[in-house]
């Protein structure tokens, strides 16, 4: 099919004005968060469930690559288009189309964008509980799809324990739910293959989400330490207590002095790392929990712990950390974000494998992470203009994932593998696990054209 | 294709003649749906598994895997069944990391030595110590833990299911309220595909999006897509205060409006469940209230800090009586573990005593959960039925049991008619009607997995690519998968 027949099918479906096609509208679309980028041949904003149908069954056809896109925050490349083909921008299926308190459950399309959402339902008193730092902008299809984290996971898991029911879209233009307002549905839980598939094996339409109880009570304390093993030392201290607060998140000293120039919100640019724990629920037992925690940073050489006294107090140290990322992009024009995440145990030899890496590679890294699940976000900072460090970037960052597969842990908590880290699952994955992934795909996208080229790598070929 | 006898030398080869059993008096007792294998085999790790299921496949065996066997009474009768095989030697706990808050095991190891595994050093356990089976060459990777911590799920048969037939057939019970379901707690998995390569997924890491989240797959696979091996679960503290409220009703509606009630709080129970007094005078367990005849009874799990256990139990009390209830019993200590044991075992303890049982789980959006009660309980004693039924309000599952005798034929062929009907309103309201248990011949006539919905067409396309030649528990799965 010619371009132009293309564009003009697609206008037919979803109107003319939902259609671009101009080189700035499709450059718009050609990157994300991530370094990678890629060009889509058009980018199509459909309206309902029944304009992406038509528009898949027109793919199917015509074997042409598509893929889903909500806000283009994904940091590994998951949201461009690596084959060109069609981009699918939710952002017109951006309702919420039920909040049913009695079920527990919201439903929406993809295109809400997190926070908007968790602004709605607390207004009824309730929580959507995954937050991921990039909540203001990213979108209920990209969280689902990436299967999002954020720094409550520690206590409520990720976004697919979060996704009771979806509607999608298949390779053939076949509507299909599954999962929905019952907890339990017999057959296999494809809802569960589909959280974190990263767009690979279909669109998602709608999403039943659940809710829970917003908490009755919230504590949130900075503790501030010399050294990062110090802080690393607590967290693994807290949970071995028995306490299992709603968040541990760090920030070492690079990264708060990112934060201190951009957003002033009072950290101390003189310690070498913050620790932001808060507890959350019922507040019979928070207060002896919040003392047994002071006593714990303590006995870690702690220098001093600071307790919010209100929420304004709290939304400052939480400003901090949901800015950390953008603050760090003012330092240096460009980033590398390593998603690695290792059994939170093992957070201070990896936290110092990072630091060595960065010397090693003179390149300045700076960590803001969910220390409690022991997921690393080392920011490698650098200029993408200059293609020596770029290439020291690279390295690093591929050094600082084998660092993390060897703790036993893994290459993505949160981001996805995408485009970037396609040679780096072979740090966690062998052959079988991938024939075993490229099967699951098959099964959904035998043509190969849904988000085609991320999160497998090629079989390895035995000549 | 070998002849028979030739492929149980083989089979010998990779587990040892010990570990296989083909006379028909040692694999009677192994029988799927009254239907009797070849063979029973026992391999003694994932890696005689790939061997066995190797072989299998290419002779185009048919395997249905097995642990302790409490959950084999579930799905369709197999179209073809070969070999057994029963990981019930593979009962090693791999890497039991406490301090990282995760426990990597086997597929046979017994859920039960889970628990005790993460008791503290002072025996609090999440489940009743007893007789442990615990194998004594596990390999350790930090030291059971001062504070101690469980497993978060309930399984029924918690005393002797494996944790692989756990999460194969996706068994939860009343405290799923408060800790969710086995795919909420799920971490990893290591299997063997039906064509006998080992592949995992997943890891240590509560965050881990590196690939599909094939453990998500496997979770009540049913043994259709391969064998379950070894799996990571996360775990949590053990909590401070554990203890049981039970509280009689008079009426269903009285019980119901305390149900809502307790709803609208921002109370966090671990279970609120709902039984007629059929159910609860079945319970096998001494020493807790006879509340005398009719009416309901509720059984409320309180688990967590000690001074949110205190209120939830005051609050809770208060709001029983202002509802009606003829009375409150609190139940502590090492009671309150043995009771909610009695609840995970009343299935198998019916099945027990009567062998023409029935149970149906019924699924449904949770606000449905009088309704679905309501019309269940009229179906069944419009249908003159002996029945028991519970229901874990707000987590939207309700079990029923038919206590019908297998010889009486006019009994059974009501129970088919009303469990047909009752799918019919489930289907209505937004649910679904498994039925878990019945006899091979009635099975026939039932819809087991109750309906499929549209997301079939999917499921068949995985099967498919998983499993061509279809040597996996063949049709005992949902639409005959």
């Amino acid at each position: 099919m010619k371009k132009q027949e293309l564009i003009d099918s697609l206008k037919e479906i979803v109107g003319k004005e939902n259609v671009l096609s101009s080189d700035m509208d499709l450059a718009l679309y050609s990157y994300d968060a991530s370094l990678a980028k890629g060009m889509p041949d058009v980018v199509v904003m459909p309206a309902s469930t029944g304009e992406v149908s038509k528009i898949m069954s027109l793919v199917h056809r015509e074997k042409i690559p598509i893929l889903g896109r909500g806000s283009g925050t994904n940091l590994t490349g998951g949201s461009i288009p690596a084959r060109g083909g069609i981009v699918v921008h939710f952002s017109r299926m951006n309702h919420i189309l039920e909040i049913d308190i009695p079920n527990r459950t919201v439903t929406v399309e993809p295109g809400v964008i997190t926070l908007d959402l968790q602004t709605e339902v607390l207004k009824k008193g309730f929580v959507y509980q995954p937050d991921p730092a990039s909540q203001k902008v990213s979108t209920i299809g990209g969280n689902v799809s990436e299967n999002s984290g954020g720094p409550h996971c520690l206590k409520y898991g990720v976004t697919s324990n979060h996704v009771q029911g979806l509607e999608l879209v298949l390779n053939d233009g076949t509507v299909i739910r599954t999962g929905g307002k019952s907890w339990d549905n017999p057959g296999y839980d494809i809802k569960g293959l589909f959280v974190g598939c990263e767009g690979t094996l279909g669109l998602v339409t709608k999403a039943v989400l659940k809710l829970e109880r917003a908490p009755e009570a919230v504590k949130t304390m900075l503790a501030i330490y010399e050294t990062i093993e110090d802080g690393a030392n607590t967290v693994s201290a807290i949970i071995a207590e028995g306490i299992v607060p709603a968040t541990l998140e760090m920030m070492d000293n690079r990264v708060m002095r990112a934060v201190e120039e951009t957003i002033k919100v009072g950290y101390p640019l003189d310690a070498a790392a913050v620790l932001i724990i808060e507890l959350d629920g019922m507040p019979e037992g928070m207060a002896e929990n919040a003392e047994k925690i002071m006593e714990i940073c303590k006995e870690n050489n702690v220098r001093e712990v600071r307790l919010a006294k209100d929420e304004a107090e709290r939304a400052i140290l939480w400003a901090g950390r949901k800015g950390a990322f953008g603050a760090v992009g003012q330092v240096r024009p460009s980033y590398l974000c390593c998603d690695g995440t290792v059994p939170r145990t093992k957070l201070p030899e990896v936290l110092a494998k990072v630091i060595e890496i960065g010397e090693r590679y003179d390149l300045p890294i700076g960590n803001v992470f969910h220390a409690g699940d022991g997921n690393l976000h080392p920011l490698i900072m650098f200029d993408e203009r200059d293609p020596d460090e770029k290439e020291r970037v690279l390295k690093a960052g591929t050094e600082i994932l084998k660092a993390c597969a060897d703790a036993g842990g893994t290459i993505s908590g949160e981001h996805g593998v995408g485009l970037e880290k396609l040679r780096e699952t072979s740090f966690v994955f062998c052959e079988n696990d991938l024939e075993f992934e490229r099967r699951i795909k098959k099964a959904f996208d035998p043509d190969d054209i849904i988000n085609p080229g991320k999160m497998i790598p090629e079989p390895v070929c035995v000549q | 294709m070998a002849g028979f006898k030739e492929i149980v030398e083989r089979l010998t080869d990779i587990v040892g003649r010990e570990f296989i059993k083909t006379r028909p008096e040692e694999i009677r007792g192994y029988a799927v749906d009254e239907m009797i294998p070849e063979a029973v085999i026992f391999p003694g790790n994932t890696k005689e598994v790939s061997g066995v299921v190797k072989l299998a496949s290419r002779e185009n065996l048919a395997i249905v895997p097995r642990g302790s066997g409490t959950k084999m009474c579930l799905g369709n009768p197999p179209k073809r069944l070969d070999l057994v095989v029963c990981v019930s030697r593979m009962n090693h706990m791999i890497d039991v990391d406490t301090s990282n808050l995760t426990i990597t095991v086997e597929a046979g190891v017994k859920f039960r030595d889970i628990q005790a595994r993460l008791a503290t050093q002072e025996d609090r356990c999440y489940l009743p110590l007893d007789d442990l089976t615990t194998v004594a060459d596990e390999v350790i990777c930090s030291d059971r833990s001062h504070s101690g911590c469980f497993l978060p799920m309930d399984p029924s048969h918690a005393n002797e299911a494996t944790i692989g037939g756990i999460i194969a057939a996706n068994s939860s019970g009343p405290r799923r309220l408060l800790y969710r379901l086995p795919r909420d707690s799920i971490l990893g998995v290591r299997m063997v595909a039906p064509t006998g390569e080992i592949l995992g997924s997943g890891g240590k890491t509560v965050k881990n999006v590196s690939g599909y989240d094939v453990s998500k797959l496997a979770v009540g696979s049913m043994g259709s897509l391969g064998i379950l091996c070894e799996m990571t679960f996360k775990l949590l503290p053990l909590p401070e205060k554990m203890e049981t409220l039970l509280i009689s009703f008079g009426s269903f509606s009285d019980t119901s409006d305390f149900v809502e009630g307790l709803f609208e709080t921002t109370l966090l129970p671990a279970s609120v469940d709902v039984m007629n007094r059929r159910a609860y005078s079945h319970l096998r367990m001494d020493g807790i209230p006879d509340f005398g005849q009719g009416g309901y009874v509720s059984a409320i799990a309180l688990e967590g800090f000690e001074p949110a256990v205190e209120r939830i139990r005051n609050e809770i009390s208060h709001m029983a009586k202002a509802n009606g209830a003829r009375s409150v019993a609190g139940i502590h200590e090492e009671k309150h573990p043995l009771f909610w044991l009695a609840i995970s075992d009343l299935e198998q303890d019916l099945a027990g005593k009567a062998p023409g049982h029935i149970r149906a789980r019924i699924n449904y959006p949770i606000s449905e959960w009088r309704g679905v009660i309501e019309s269940a309980e009229i179906a069944f004693s419009g249908a003159d039925l002996d029945y028991t039924i519970q229901t874990h309000a707000g987590s939207g599952i309700c079990l029923a049991n038919l206590l019908v005798d297998k010889e009486d034929s006019e009994g059974m062929d009501r129970a088919v008619i009303t469990l047909n009907s009752l799918l019919g309103h489930c289907l209505r309201v937004g649910g679904n009607l498994v039925v878990e248990r019945a006899p091979a011949g009635v099975k026939e006539r039932l819809k087991v997995w109750g309906e499929a919905g549209s997301d079939f067409v999917v499921m068949k396309r995985v099967k498919d690519q998983i499993d061509p030649a279809g040597v996996m528990s063949p049709g005992r799965f949902i639409g005959g998968l």
